[in-house]
């Protein structure tokens, strides 16, 4: 009890003192706004101004014989129909001031001329430029707010892009000078393409960077998307120990790749790996995953198997929150039917969360396309398993290796393996979207 | 039997919960404590002697110490949730039976202290819901029991009606046993497959923390045990393997790291989001879809510029420190956070916006006094999710570190040192994958314990932001 | 404190170039101290008025003045003015304390006065024990209090409401109304309101401002805007059961629907759209003989539907007048029969009467 009131009594001498700093700010800011708009008045010679706006409309009342009466010009007077009216009054002046070249009407020519310069923007006409300054303000306001983020981005995000151009056209450029030995156009892609390992196979083998990621591409996602589909409707459905397993299958997300990584090298070891321990419980042979003269297959099974069980998390997730926020009259409408579980799955829950489906896919795709730290940490730096005739590279690594190595040349390559990844992924990507326009329902 | 929420039970009650509290917390700072110091006490073994399993040290204390600890943190925070919660009504039998229980718990755990005061308190919940005591509510279960017994042994008799049951009532009461059991069979069904599917999931952690207690002989053989006798546990390869690695430095680089560019991260999102959700300026689609579209370029193709860029910049030539700027300032923005919090900042109604207005609070007011605020949970969610990329981060930390000239290894971030780290045998032949796990395990472990903490954030900021995508 | 709108005009441009024409040269004179409802359907303009007198919206053309002050160049918070939203818009994560408290931050006020204005300005709305809870922890009826606290609490000289009733259930909706006039009455700052109700402008306003599609329709009393409707339009808004209005002539002051005599109207021959209110039929032995369809007994009420011409027309009489008799005979007052212009909508009056 006495605890509440010691609280209590510490709130309000905070605010207090919040309250008093915050007065003593204000009156800072206005003293400094006051003496920063008459500096400012001074500099413009506002006085001035105002004085000689004054000046101007008094002669105008007067030529309306409206002076002395206290009127407000622009709110009592039509000032268009007064504007058309002195400008008829002007042509027909200057029509009999060239007939008769009278010194009198001249001067009232004059006179009227000087009336209408003298007359007030009239109210009433649709006020663009009050519309354009409000723009501009917002404009700088939105600037000034974003100018952190823009310069960052600018010179890490937007310029590596223009650069990234810059360095395809270069031919042996080193960074250490600048120098440059020549240009090309696709010179660089060219000679990153036609490289035996990339996109061709190398000799005496079948793999070659390209086929490896698709491979593992294409194999583990499809995989990952249907057991976290499953995985998550069961998570829906199952009542207690929610949180507990929903905690469980988020663990892999928030862990660093390169350590547990290693724990799956471990664990897929020939001689002490659990797996063939396993695999022996049930009268498997031991098989040899990633050692020395290692299948192709096996390997690219353990780089599968950890990319489903690493990708798992997040998916689970995305798909959890989706299927618990489909309506559930659906489900009710199902029941009623007495709909067995399978078909509510695939006929309503699947195509509801479709466009999450699509969405997990696409982007699952262009993640698993740049694979890169798990292979070197399960294999090694280059992809090579002792004895092989192939190297599991991906398209990321022969970038990094590119990027490591220091010779002229050699950043213009990275930048062309890396515009032909991001090309590869772009073409996935528009597949992908594509082909979705039948079966994805939003 | 006395009268029943008598007020004076629930005040004791409250009291010695407290005390409860108090006692938990004491006795977890204890068990750390401990811990610790036999930790510090370890000496430190060379190579040979970790291959030969030739030291001594107070494993099995360690490990019981360990065990304490994991089991009672959890404990004393749900405790202390609930006891800031708990209503009066939600008081009754089951919460003394609870109650009981955690006292039983409490003497497992060797904290005699936390068990007295908890069997006394439920000596008060039991008063107080019930007016019981001990030796009356033991009698009333004993009653229930017997009751229940009765009524399943008389089960075949319909309660209600006379006589025995019709042919129709019976065939309709064994439908719904068929119907129940099936019922029951599927959801039996289900945790199972689930369970399979968590055991996978959870399989390599497990993993490795075994693996990071055996000694190198058990980690050699080709049955590997799943299991580790308390003594056994090698809590001293952590003990090498810390002292191998400098590991002090390399949590310092990376939690300095992050944490600036964390701060950088999130002041800079905030402000880039409040404009593009406020903010109704000329352009604003425009540049908003300029920016999402790069996320779609890959990392890498920044990476080669980026790398340019901040040698020129003299970032990472001579003198180190300021190599850390390389690591830090590329980083201090990001596209899918800025993306995250303009969701959230729109979703608050632009009517508050214009109070503000009409009460003279100027925009940047707006955003520090209403907005943040409001958006606290997502803005905390975006710190998390930070601190949690720097803490992995490894290709670009070490392509900075790796461009220092001389080798220079104090700049290395804590993902780089473990993948440089190699904890050969003696003989240079074969990898000693329990001390290679153990360094892993510790940079998994403060990780996992922040996730444990937060994962409520983490799991709703993930989901949400997955949905707007 | 009167309020002056002189031409005020609101051009919205649509990111596709194409203009709308919100409000429409008003000119109109809001007295001080008064509780003055705008009156229209949705998308008439009222709430853009509303801002731009509040100051949100920049008007394209036109001016507003507090008095004698031209306040059109002004921000909001300069003008001394509170705004209730229709949303009421409180900070969610403030208490109710706070949030009354927010708007005297920029004022430069005592904390001991401003402590004071909160309790006052609770106690004058009625929460002063819900001080310490947050908004979410209130009803809706409560949350529009907190947001009339906070826009007095800084003493305004205008008060303005959005839409302040629409949000609330039907029950609450009376018991505000009274509130508003209370407060209205109490601290006798110039009110306006924005309502799409008219029930609701009918029975708190001093004035009622009727508005379409930006332009001003009338401008009175609520009695005169009733019963002297200047247009159609205004006729067909107020009242509930709506207005019949149905085509009829006049040849020799005698009213004619479909070739049938109805009633006598002392007006000029010619076609007209006649507007009669339900309420004024009344059941007599003197009137017509109508072609009736249907009777329904509400209660104390019957609404007898009936065809002039081919056009259908409701009546609403006292049950009693209808009770035990066999057939139904309607009149109808001259003066309450509304001639309108079939071609401009404007009230069509006879040479007496004038306004």
């Amino acid at each position: 009890m006495m605890f509440k009131k010691i609280t209590r009594n510490i709130k309000s001498f905070f605010s207090k003192v919040n309250w008093s700093t915050r007065n003593v700010y204000l009156t800072v800011k206005r003293a400094i706004g006051g003496v920063f708009r008459k500096f400012w008045s001074i500099v413009t010679q506002e006085e001035k101004r105002i004085e000689r706006n004054r000046m101007k409309l008094d002669f105008v009342l007067k030529y309306l014989n409206l002076d002395g009466k206290d009127i407000d010009i622009q709110l009592d007077l039509d000032i268009a129909e007064i504007r058309k009216d002195l400008v008829e009054k002007k042509k027909a002046l200057s029509v009999t001031y060239k007939k008769d070249k009278n010194q009198s009407v001249l001067n009232e020519l004059n006179t009227v001329s000087r009336v209408i310069k003298y007359l007030p923007d009239d109210n009433r006409t649709i006020n663009r430029k009050g519309d354009r300054k409000v723009e501009t303000n917002k404009f700088i306001k939105a600037m000034i707010y974003l100018s952190p983020a823009l310069i960052l981005l600018a010179v890490f995000t937007f310029w590596p892009i223009i650069n990234t151009l810059r360095l395809l056209i270069y031919v042996g450029y080193t960074e250490s000078d600048g120098s440059i030995q020549g240009y090309t156009i696709f010179g660089n892609f060219i000679k990153v393409i036609s490289q035996r390992g990339f996109i061709r196979p190398s000799a005496g083998t079948f793999s070659s960077a390209l086929i490896n990621t698709l491979l593992m591409a294409f194999i583990s996602v499809p995989i990952s998307i249907v057991v976290a589909l499953l995985i998550a409707a069961g998570l829906n459905s199952i009542k207690g120990l929610k949180g507990f397993f929903q905690t469980i299958f988020f663990l892999p997300y928030v862990t660093n790749t390169i350590a547990i990584a290693l724990v799956f090298k471990f664990m897929f070891n020939e001689n002490f790996g659990l797996i063939n321990t396993m695999l022996g419980w049930i009268g498997i042979d031991k098989v040899n995953w990633l050692s020395t003269n290692a299948n192709y297959w096996a390997v690219m099974g353990v780089m599968v198997i950890y990319s489903v069980w690493d990708s798992l998390a997040f998916k689970i997730m995305v798909f959890l929150s989706a299927i618990q926020g489909i309506d559930k009259q659906y489900y009710q409408a199902a029941d009623i039917d007495a709909t067995p579980k399978s078909k509510v799955f695939r006929k309503i829950t699947v195509p509801l969360i479709s466009p999450m489906i699509f969405y997990i896919m696409v982007t699952s795709i262009i993640g698993a396309l740049k694979v890169y730290s798990s292979v070197i940490t399960l294999i090694n730096e280059a992809g090579e398993i002792r004895g092989a005739t192939y190297k599991m590279k991906t398209i990321v690594m022969y970038i990094y290796e590119y990027l490591n190595t220091r010779a002229p040349g050699n950043l213009s390559l990275a930048a062309a393996s890396s515009v032909v990844l991001f090309g590869i992924i772009l073409l996935f990507t528009l597949v992908q979207m594509q082909a979705s326009k039948k079966r994805v329902h939003y | 039997m006395g009268a029943i929420m008598e007020k004076k039970y629930l005040n004791r009650w409250k009291l010695t919960d407290k005390f409860v509290l108090a006692a938990d917390a004491i006795a977890v700072i204890l068990y750390l404590a401990f811990f610790i110091k036999a930790f510090i006490d370890i000496p430190i073994p060379t190579k040979e002697e970790l291959v030969d399993v030739n030291f001594i040290f107070n494993g099995f204390q360690m490990s019981i110490l360990a065990i304490f600890a994991m089991i009672a943190t959890p404990l004393l925070v749900i405790d202390s949730k609930t006891h800031f919660n708990k209503v009066e009504y939600e008081i009754d039998a089951w919460y003394g039976g609870n109650t009981f229980v955690k006292g039983l718990i409490s003497l497992l755990l060797l904290n005699p202290v936390s068990a007295i005061l908890r069997f006394y308190n439920t000596h008060n919940v039991l008063k107080f819901a019930t007016g019981h005591s001990y030796i009356e509510a033991i009698k009333n279960m004993g009653r229930w029991f017997k009751q229940k017994l009765e009524a399943f042994k008389n089960r075949k008799n319909s309660p209600d009606h006379e006589g025995e049951a019709t042919d129709e009532e019976v065939r309709l009461r064994k439908k719904i046993r068929t119907q129940t059991i099936g019922i029951a069979g599927k959801s039996i069904l289900l945790y199972g497959l689930i369970g399979i599917a968590a055991a996978f999931v959870f399989l390599p952690f497990y993993w490795m923390i075994l693996t990071a207690l055996k000694t190198f002989e058990e980690t050699q053989s080709t049955n590997p045990s799943f299991f580790v006798a308390l003594k056994d546990m090698q809590w001293v390869n952590f003990k090498y393997v810390l002292n191998e690695m400098d590991f002090g430095l390399y949590i310092y680089n990376t939690l300095l790291v992050g944490v600036i560019s964390t701060l950088g991260t999130v002041v800079t999102t905030v402000f880039a989001a409040f404009a593009f959700s406020r903010i109704d300026f000329k352009g604003r689609d425009t540049l908003f879809s300029i920016l999402l579209m790069t996320m779609m370029i890959p990392g890498e193709l920044y990476i080669i510029t980026n790398f340019v860029t901040v040698a020129q910049f003299g970032w990472i030539s001579s003198a180190g420190n300021k190599v850390f700027l390389a690591m830090i300032i590329p980083f201090m923005t990001s596209v899918f956070y800025i993306f995250f919090l303009r969701q959230t900042f729109k979703q608050i109604p632009n009517s508050l916006y214009q109070a503000a207005q009409v009460d003279g609070c100027s925009d940047f007011k707006y955003l520090v006094r209403v907005m943040l605020p409001i958006a606290g949970p997502t803005v905390f969610t975006i710190t998390i999710l930070s601190v949690i990329g720097s803490w992995n981060a490894f290709i670009w930390p070490r392509l900075m570190a790796s461009m220092l000239p001389n080798n220079n290894e104090s700049f290395y971030l804590i993902s780089v040192a473990l993948n440089k780290a190699s904890f050969m045998d003696p003989e240079g032949m074969r990898l000693m994958y329990n001390l290679q796990i153990a360094a892993s395990a510790l940079v998994t472990i403060p990780l996992l314990i922040v996730f444990l903490a937060l994962r409520k954030y983490i799991i709703r900021g993930v989901g949400r932001s997955g949905i707007k995508g | 404190m009167e309020i002056v709108l002189n031409r005020l005009t609101k051009v919205f441009v649509a990111k596709n170039k194409q203009e709308t024409r919100a409000v429409d040269n008003l000119n109109i004179v809001i007295p001080s101290g008064k509780l003055v409802g705008l009156l229209g359907p949705s998308g008439c303009g009222k709430t853009t008025t509303l801002f731009m007198i509040a100051g949100l919206h920049k008007p394209t053309a036109g001016r507003i003045l507090f008095g004698t002050e031209d306040v059109t160049k002004l921000t909001a918070d300069k003008r001394g003015i509170g705004l209730v939203f229709q949303n009421y818009a409180l900070y969610p994560h403030m208490t109710v304390r706070q949030n009354i408290m927010f708007p005297l931050e920029n004022l430069k006020v005592e904390y001991e006065e401003a402590v004071a204005r909160v309790t006052e300005m609770a106690k004058l709305v009625g929460i002063e024990d819900q001080l310490d809870k947050k908004p979410s922890e209130l009803s809706g009826g409560q949350q529009q209090r907190v947001a009339i606290a906070r826009a007095l609490v800084k003493k305004p000289r205008v008060l303005l409401l959005d839409e302040p009733l629409s949000n609330l259930d039907a029950r609450l909706r009376l018991q505000t109304r009274e509130e508003i006039k209370r407060i209205q009455r109490e601290t006798g700052i110039t009110t306006i309101f924005v309502t799409h109700d008219q029930e609701e402008a009918m029975s708190i306003s001093d004035e009622i401002v009727v508005m379409e599609k930006g332009v001003v329709q009338q401008k009175d009393e609520p009695q005169q805007v009733y019963y002297n409707p200047t247009n159609l339009f205004v006729a067909k808004f107020l009242g509930s059961p709506a207005i019949n209005v149905t085509r009829g002539e006049i040849k020799d002051n005698k009213l004619y629907f479909g070739g049938k005599f109805f009633v006598n109207k002392k007006a000029k021959d010619g076609l007209y759209d006649v507007g009669m209110r339900p309420e004024n039929f009344k059941v007599a032995e003197t009137g017509s003989k109508v072609d009736v369809t249907d009777v329904d007994i509400i209660g104390r009420d019957t609404i007898i539907r009936f065809n002039l011409g081919d056009q259908q027309v409701r009546a609403l009489v006292d049950s009693e007048t209808v009770e035990d008799i066999k057939e139904i005979k309607l009149t109808i007052k001259d003066e309450k029969i509304l001639l309108f212009d079939i071609e401009t909508g404007k009230v069509v009056l006879d040479s007496k009467k004038e306004r």
